[in-house]
């Protein structure tokens, strides 16, 4: 079985980890001497157009080069069609000279509905919902709840640290777009439970939380949050204005006590 | 006879300096081809005294312990600093290590295009901190700020970049003996009040012997870090009420756009109060400084032209093994709540220098050796490597566990101050550029602060915008090529399942790019809010 698609010149499993490695590495071009162009192995198509993509420099013929064979493997029932239909998404979000966001909406959508359970489903349900939250919302009416659709696409995500991130986008979100403090703060607190927030993400949310807990009233919250980053970051420029803080909630609740 | 004696003298000076020469190319000089197999480059452009002999103290013991590895400190002068990593980046013949900062004026897209993150090996402990203190200790957390700034400055927020080698600070250097000359005592001032009256005073001493010395040596470059200083101390109210995250911090994009929302500008009664401090201390400078560079400022100080001069740190060694007076180092006098300018305003003491590392140096994605790059990262800012760097810098240490020579310890910024990483000046290229040009609005006999402000609020709102722009087209160089890094790590990782860290890496990938398109998707929705500039 094998003689027939390596005599058509099948890519090897050895030639399509190269081409991977070739792509992780930046080096587009090597992936796609590797892969055939007419080798019809889906995974073979999806590597090259995923290095189709990644061609210097990006240009739209590019992206439609690659936009073609996504559509043609989207069709399918297996990961690779995940893939592709995920990837078509992004390039309307990200990666053609002029983004089109809605389209890139719908694309998500079409895929979550197909298969809500896939990874690439459900990521693109948090690239969704940010689009809803920024560029195209349901509604911008003044007063509307713009969360709301956020998070309802949350409600849809099973994978944890999905759920983080769309969580913490949220909260932030909830910051730019004005909404009560009340009904985003949750969101903040909930990204934070998961953990696995890296780099300066993870610091200023420990300090977001402790302070946006202060201006709802929540010392009990803010002093843990304070006390949590004065432990793991005590030497930080930010630590003198954290202990500022901490000593005003523990005032605060100490005032509370006694009342 | 005579005649035919000078042809053959002359042909024989020739061969004996030829041979002489080939002597010295084979025996003497640098290696044609080194003998080891490995080189990388590091370059930075600071080469004033101290820093290349730190980091030549850190290479020689490096390649003791690493005999494979060569490593060259490419010294490039700070007036062509930005060309020269432009073109290099642009051409492919990059160092490998290259110091970056984000106010080198246009080169923000440089971080985004050209350095590798280095945020996995920042999770785990400096291998060349074995037998310290610091042995278990992440490598991020041994840094005395636990690189703050930088993260401040990442183009990805998910991401670490850069090493820093060492901390920072603003401070005044005094001489001493004109100090003393001057006011007959050489107490320094502690409060800005006090300054004043020393200003008042070296003026009048000035007038009075006819000798053409100032309170302050003057120039551009060291006038506009006081300025920023100032500005920062004055607008910490509204800094804090501006941290609409909550973050205890003000980002260079989120202040952009709180510009655009009309929360802050250089009318502002606290903007004004830190402008009007400005043009009191430009005052005590010489006429036309802002013509100058702050080496022009130094060679003033050195001369004793100068009463103080404000510099950072990094100046401090080139300052005081130069002089031949005796040096005072203080922090810059603040002003206090009953200041008459800055009262109304005054937060709390302010950070000079913050206490944040720097002097930045970033993976080059194109290096042909990045594993000897972070390797020699490591081990610079590991607590044997860093403190070869401050013994023979005389530059504070970015590494906890260092032990700071008593020459130098009045550099140190302790945790007595605010810090909120808001810049009024540096936002971007466009607002820095357009500060620095109305600069001498301000300043000088015919300044004035209206003049400034008035230069720069009919500037600002486009500039704000070009920077703002940047700051979205930045940060899509970055997420656009994650798509496809995403895609190559989930597949490789489905390969060889066994290996956790291809999965690890993805899911970190996917979220510091969802955390980097959500800023875009924001700043984006606040240049369409805000409209073209009227």
């Amino acid at each position: 079985m094998l003689c027939p698609l390596l005599a058509a010149g099948a890519a090897s499993s050895a030639d399509l980890n190269e081409a991977w490695l070739a792509i992780a590495n930046s080096h587009p071009k090597d992936a796609l001497r590797k892969l055939d162009e007419s080798d019809p192995a889906r995974a073979v198509q999806l590597a090259r157009a995923v290095a189709l993509m990644a061609q210097q420099s990006a240009t739209d013929d590019n992206v439609r080069a690659a936009e073609k064979i996504f559509v043609e493997l989207a069709t399918g029932n297996d990961e690779p069609a995940d893939e592709a239909a995920y990837l078509q998404a992004r390039l309307y979000q990200l990666h053609y000279v002029q983004p089109d966001y809605a389209k890139a909406a719908e694309l998500y959508q079409a895929l979550a509905q197909r298969h809500p359970r896939s990874h690439w489903a459900q990521l693109g349900l948090v690239k969704l919902a940010l689009l809803k939250l920024y560029v195209v919302p349901d509604t911008t009416a003044a007063g509307s709840d713009r969360l709301a659709p956020a998070e309802a696409l949350l409600a849809q995500i099973s994978d944890p640290l999905l759920q983080r991130d769309l969580n913490l986008q949220i909260g932030q979100a909830g910051v730019a777009l004005k909404q009560p403090l009340a009904r985003f703060l949750p969101h903040l607190v909930a990204a934070d439970r998961v953990g696995g927030i890296t780099a300066t993400a993870r610091e200023d949310l420990i300090v977001q939380i402790g302070v946006l807990s202060m201006r709802a009233g929540d010392w009990a919250q803010a002093k843990k949050y304070f006390e949590r980053y004065l432990v793991e970051f005590p030497n930080n420029v930010r630590a003198y204005d954290v202990k500022l803080n901490l000593d005003d909630a523990i005032r605060h609740l100490a005032k509370r006590a006694g009342s | 006879m005579k005649k035919s004696r000078a042809p053959k003298l002359g042909i024989g000076l020739l061969v004996l300096g030829y041979a002489f020469a080939l002597y010295w190319v084979f025996t003497r000089s640098t290696p044609v081809v080194s003998s080891r197999p490995i080189t990388i480059r590091i370059a930075h452009w600071q080469i004033e005294k101290g820093p290349p002999d730190g980091i030549d103290a850190i290479i020689k013991r490096y390649e003791e312990l690493n005999p494979r590895v060569k490593v060259e400190q490419v010294l490039v002068p700070e007036s062509v600093y930005r060309q020269w990593v432009r073109s290099n980046l642009t051409g492919g013949t990059g160092s490998d290590l290259i110091e970056y900062g984000v106010w080198l004026d246009g080169l923000t897209d440089i971080p985004a295009r050209y350095f590798e993150p280095i945020t996995d090996e920042m999770m785990r402990p400096n291998p060349y901190n074995r037998g310290t203190k610091l042995e278990h200790v992440a490598w991020v957390n041994t840094f005395t700020d636990g690189l703050a700034l930088q993260r401040l400055n990442a183009p990805d927020p998910g991401q670490f970049y850069a090493v820093t080698l060492t901390e920072l600070s603003e401070r005044l250097f005094c001489n001493r003996d004109l100090l003393r000359t001057i006011t007959g005592s050489d107490r320094t001032p502690h409060t800005f009040a006090e300054l004043r009256v020393l200003f008042r005073q070296v003026a009048a001493y000035a007038a009075r012997t006819g000798r053409p010395v100032h309170a302050m040596a003057g120039a551009r470059d060291n006038a506009s870090w006081l300025m920023q200083f100032l500005l920062q101390g004055a607008m910490m109210e509204s800094s804090q009420r501006n941290d609409r995250y909550g973050v205890l911090a003000v980002y260079a994009w989120d202040e952009l756009g709180l510009y655009l929302d009309g929360r802050w500008s250089y009318r502002s009664p606290e903007a004004r109060a830190g402008l009007t401090l400005m043009r009191e201390v430009s005052l005590s400078m010489k006429p036309g400084f802002v013509q100058s560079t702050r080496d022009a400022a130094t060679q003033e100080f050195l001369r004793g032209d100068a009463v103080f001069i404000f510099a950072g740190t990094w100046d401090g060694t080139s300052i005081r093994s130069q002089a031949t007076f005796p040096i005072d180092v203080l922090r810059f006098p603040q002003p206090t709540k009953d200041d008459p300018v800055m009262g109304p305003y005054f937060y709390g003491r302010f950070a000079d220098g913050g206490g944040g590392t720097a002097m930045e140096f970033y993976l080059n994605k194109q290096s042909p050796h990045p594993k000897e790059a972070i390797d020699f990262m490591h081990f610079m800012t590991s607590v044997e490597g860093n403190q070869l760097f401050t013994d023979h810098s005389g530059w504070l240490p970015s590494v906890r566990e260092v032990r700071v020579p008593p020459s130098i310890a009045a550099y140190l910024t302790p945790l007595d101050c605010y810090t909120f990483g808001a810049e009024y000046m540096t936002l971007g290229s466009s607002v820095n550029s357009a500060v620095l040009r109305n600069f001498y609005l301000l300043a000088g006999s015919q300044g004035s602060v209206d003049q400034f402000v008035d230069a720069m609020e009919a500037e600002m709102p486009e500039a704000v915008r070009t920077d703002l722009r940047k700051e979205v087209s930045n940060r899509a160089i970055i997420v656009r090529p994650q798509d496809v890094a995403i895609m190559a790590k989930a597949a490789l990782s489905r390969r060889a399942p066994q290996d956790a860290s291809l999965l690890l890496a993805r899911e970190r990938l996917e979220s510091s790019q969802t955390q980097s398109e959500a800023l875009m998707l924001q700043m984006g929705r606040q240049l369409e809010r805000a409209g073209p500039a009227k």
